[in-house]
């Protein structure tokens, strides 16, 4: 009652609009100050004075950039995230709805092993999974980036979170309704999961793309690099060519930007639900 | 239209099973402390017995319900029935054909749950038309008979909405409707009516009764509540800690229950019971309450003298619509009784009062008392009270009706 009667208080809400729009440009600026600089010569850009838009507009900075594979690392790195988020996505919400509705031997052994996966920091694992994947040789192959973050256990863990919430008389009803257990799961369970993977969708997407350290322990060789290898790749060569490096980076978040625009419903649905029915 | 048999059924959960821990749970919250006590889970080396050696015979077209405390293994039968639990042993017939092995799918029943258990992303249309679809029915035939069941439960303009905009009265509609097209051998319901208002369940209660009239199909239903398995059922099975304590129809049950149980659970207010002496004078019975002889009925004397039961305690069973009021100068046998609690129900009148060390409930028709207690009793008044000899149920130590049983 009482953050009703405030939230229709126009002095409140001036205030808290400020507050909001200050905190947007706090973090849309780094994101506009690529773009903007992405379009500027490198002579503006190192300027004493900098420019909050560009003076003398300029397309050089993209042209040097698709002299570079670059489309290549954009395309090996849309392709690395596509892959890892939807594997993850369907093995995540199998696992999580065996985990929350089925019965089986070492079923709570097993969710205990997740649960403490969860708690060991990537650094520890890296090595061991390069070796995995030097094994399996998979090294220096975009699989080897995405086959690790499949079975990615926050998202079983989110999953069975989301899965415990279906009504065992709803599994019961469509057993009667004659559905096989694959059924099941397409026709009842994953629409009402829907939700808990978008979410996921959106996490595993950001993650993959954003997992640098993975992609650079994994790839070596300039065409399977990814779009952020590749960037860094150039800023090594070339002696911090901003203009390059800022003209790569705005290619780059475009993918991120769009899957973000498509999920984001489900992504702030996801993390409330999560966190409330948990 | 199917007949059902269950011969000797038997479930057991093992020990440790997360099934034995739940049933051990709801065990422990039946009821007061006391019965506690007494409902204890039958616990064998197998595990936790939920249900003893059923037999029952089901017959085609019939409505049979089941009833009985939370814990007493009604569910639990209903479920073997829907193939959703295993048969520890047993067999169960549904058509002359054992079905302990069959799949839920293939047994040709529907169920409609407590919860309804409606498919939240699926419209009405959709939930109704679901079970057909997985049997690959044709689409002119699943319209036709989902239009057909709309149209008995009277959901047609719903059909293009979700269950969230339904009231919980259309959803168990809806519910129900799912389970209709099916065109079920059997019909199975779970407790069905426990989720809506007391309003809206004596409605569907009443929708139930009129579906019945209209599908011709045999009926297993289960609840607590005795009102609706007087109301509703053919006969009615009556259980306790997973044993059938009575079977029989809804008027057999209540005049003439086989043992305490049976007779305390049907029947509301609750039955009274009196610890007694039973008397055997000059070849006629009596039963002495505190100290006072009630001469009992010709029947009672004739199914107790065919019966050579011995004189003895007894436990005197009486409704409180058959305990009636009387003056304390009167010179028939009578008790005298404290009111405590005087509760108006309209048209009658409950009152609590205490025997000696007993409570008793009278249930008095307000018409029939003078003007200054139309309006009820105070507590503390002394009220007189009588019964008519033939209308009390006894029973024997063991708690078997002495008759009847």
């Amino acid at each position: 009652m009482k953050s009703q009667i405030k939230a229709h208080n126009p002095i409140y809400r001036g205030i808290s609009i400020i507050i909001l729009f200050a905190l947007a440009i706090f973090f849309f600026f780094p994101l506009f100050w690529i773009i903007s600089g992405s379009f500027k010569p490198a002579i503006e850009i190192n300027s004493a004075t900098p420019t909050l838009f560009p003076i003398n507009f300029t397309l050089d900075n993209y042209q040097r950039l698709f002299q570079q594979p670059a489309l290549l690392w954009l395309f090996n790195t849309v392709f690395m995230a596509v892959m890892a988020m939807a594997l993850t996505c369907l093995t995540a919400a199998l696992s999580g709805y065996v985990l929350a509705k089925k019965r089986f031997f070492g079923q709570a052994v097993l969710f205990s092993l997740l649960v403490s996966a969860m708690a060991l920091p990537k650094q520890v694992i890296l090595i061991p999974l390069l070796r995995e994947m030097a094994f399996l040789k998979l090294h220096d192959n975009l699989w080897a980036v995405i086959l690790p973050t499949v079975g990615w256990p926050f998202g079983v863990f989110l999953m069975k979170q989301f899965s415990e919430t279906i009504p065992g008389e709803m599994l019961e009803a469509a057993k009667i309704d004659g559905a096989s257990e694959l059924r099941t799961f397409t026709s009842v369970v994953l629409p009402i999961v829907k939700p808990g993977v978008g979410a996921l969708a959106i996490f595993t997407f950001i993650s993959s793309w954003n997992d640098y350290f993975l992609q650079l322990i994994m790839i070596n060789s300039t065409p399977k690099l990814t779009i952020s290898l590749g960037i860094a790749k150039l800023q090594a060569e070339m002696s911090t060519d901003f203009g390059l490096i800022m003209a790569g980076a705005a290619l780059a978040s475009i993918p991120i930007i769009t899957v973000f625009l498509i999920f984001q419903k489900y992504f702030t649905q996801g993390i409330t639900m999560g966190a409330v029915k948990g | 239209m199917a007949n059902v048999v269950l011969k000797n059924v038997q479930k057991i959960y093992p020990h440790g099973s997360r099934e034995n821990k739940k049933e051990q749970k709801k065990k422990a919250k039946s009821g007061a402390v006391q019965e506690q006590q007494k409902n204890q889970p039958v616990v064998t080396q197998d595990g936790v017995i939920a249900v003893h050696d059923f037999n029952l015979e089901i017959a085609d077209n019939e409505f049979i319900v089941l009833v009985g405390p939370s814990g007493c293994g009604k569910s639990t039968t209903l479920r073997m029935i829907a193939g959703l639990e295993e048969i520890t042993s047993g067999e169960l017939y549904i058509d002359g054909r054992l079905v302990n092995d069959v799949a839920p799918k293939d047994r040709d029943i529907a169920m409609v749950f407590q919860s309804y258990a409606l498919y939240p992303h699926m419209t009405v249309y959709k939930n109704m038309a679901f079970g057909l679809e997985l049997r690959k029915e044709k689409p002119e035939i699943i319209d036709q008979k989902v239009r057909e069941a709309a149209e008995i439960l009277d959901i047609t303009h719903y059909l293009d909405r979700l269950p969230k905009a339904l009231s919980g009265g259309q959803r168990q509609r809806v519910a129900i409707g799912r389970a209709i097209v099916r065109d079920p051998k059997v019909f199975l319901m779970d407790e069905p009516l426990s989720n809506l208002d007391a309003k809206l369940r004596n409605q569907m209660r009443a929708e139930i009764i009129k579906l019945r009239q209209r599908i011709k199909t045999t009926f297993v239903y289960v609840t607590h509540d005795q009102t609706e398995a007087m109301t509703l059922g053919d006969r009615i099975v009556i259980m306790k800690d997973g044993f059938i304590m009575q079977v029989g129809t809804p008027q057999e049950v209540f005049d003439r229950p086989e043992n305490l149980f049976v007779a305390a659970f049907i029947g509301s207010p609750q039955m009274n019971f009196f610890p007694a002496e039973l008397v055997l004078e000059d070849g006629k019975y009596l039963a002495r309450i505190s100290g006072v002889d009630f001469p009992l009925g010709a029947d009672l004397q004739s199914g107790l003298s065919q019966k050579k039961v011995q004189a003895g305690p007894i436990i005197l069973g009486i409704r409180p619509e058959h305990l009636t009021l009387c003056d304390s100068a009167t010179t028939e046998p009578h008790l005298k009784a404290t009111v405590e609690v005087c509760e108006m129900m309209g048209s009658t009148l409950h009152l609590h009062a205490k025997v000696a060390q007993n409570e008793v409930v009278l249930a008095v028709n307000s018409v029939d008392l003078p003007p200054e207690h139309r309006y009820g009793f105070k507590p503390g008044e002394e009220v007189n009270f009588s019964f008519n000899g033939n209308l009390p149920h006894l029973f024997g130590p063991d708690e078997q009706n002495l008759i009847y049983a």
